[in-house]
């Protein structure tokens, strides 16, 4: 077992040397902005704060997922027929856990939307940072200017929320096993025989009792020639 | 299952738990795929190797205070 456990971290171990050194905890700037199509120019506003100066996780916006955000997404220089959706992703994991579009009835070509979220429905779920994508698309369905930015979520009930408390019952339940994995190491040992007890003398027969009790009298008294060939114990060595 | 191998994988647990718990907390983000996933390997593999480590001094302490194969001494 423990060797099938060597072998498999040294395996990860081997994957962990060809995985390229990590960009994310950079605090250099990083242009976060995609811009599919050339000339296209776009800006988004998260209640009033330009998310262009959002683009890393030290410069996370501070937010409270149980107000509402104000954003603002504005576009020109977008080819014909133009703009008709506006969205906004949340992201965990590669996965959007929260996704919010404002559609228009009429495409445009350059213009501007509001798009109001209150994200109550995760604040008592989630806490932490995540990356928001915002994006325009065209009727088509192709984007056309998208941002990443940063923000960091407050849940209401704070580090009460549902997964920072399941995470803590977790963190201790583990803490209280590997404390008392000690114990484990009796397993797997050959136990120590149970303390013999006379069987009542008016029920067992003499003859068999004897029998019974024989090859047990060479552990409890050793005879010396036997005791002469025993190693000496652990750190005994003479 | 022998102390070690158990204390190796209540580490691999925590060093996952624990990579999860610093993004709740805000300290690191796992909202893209491929830095998470090298975060969450490299805590279990900590998590486990550390683990190990105290699961085999445990069972150490354990034995040498609860020896395996010896009849007590009768009183």
């Amino acid at each position: 077992m423990s060797l099938a456990i060597a072998l498999l971290a040294f395996a990860l171990v081997g994957l962990l040397l060809n995985i390229p050194p990590l960009t994310t905890a950079s605090s250099a700037p990083r242009s976060a902005a995609v811009q599919p199509t050339a000339g296209v120019s776009g800006d988004v506003t998260w209640n009033g704060v330009d998310i262009s100066t959002l683009g890393t996780i030290s410069s996370a916006l501070s937010i409270d997922f149980s107000q509402s955000a104000n954003l603002l997404y504005t576009w020109s220089n977008v080819p014909a027929p133009g703009i008709n959706d506006a969205r906004l992703q949340m992201f965990y994991f590669g996965f959007a856990v929260a996704t919010r579009d404002v559609s228009l009835s009429v495409a445009q070509t350059s213009g501007s939307v509001p798009l109001n979220w209150t994200p109550l429905s995760i604040g008592y779920v989630l806490e932490g940072v995540y990356k928001l994508t915002a994006s325009v698309i065209a009727t088509n369905g192709t984007t056309m200017w998208s941002e990443d930015f940063y923000v960091r979520g407050n849940a209401p009930l704070g580090i009460l929320a549902v997964i920072p408390i399941v995470l803590l019952l977790l963190v201790v339940y583990e803490v209280y096993a590997l404390v008392r994995s000690g114990r484990y190491a009796a397993l797997g040992r050959k136990p120590a025989p149970p303390p013999e007890t006379p069987p009542p003398a008016s029920t067992t027969p003499p003859t068999p009792a004897k029998e019974a009790e024989a090859p047990a009298e060479p552990s409890t008294e050793t005879p010396p020639d036997a005791a002469a060939e025993t190693p000496p114990p652990t750190g005994g060595v003479s | 299952m022998s102390a070690t191998s158990h204390g190796a994988s209540c580490g691999v647990v925590l060093g996952i738990v624990i990579v999860i718990f610093l993004q709740q907390v805000a300290y690191i983000a796992l909202s893209d795929l491929v830095p998470s996933l090298e975060y969450l390997i490299i805590g279990a593999v900590i998590g486990g190797v550390l683990g190990a480590v105290i699961g085999w001094a445990l069972g150490r302490s354990y034995l040498a205070r609860h020896p395996v194969g010896v009849t007590a001494t009768p009183k």
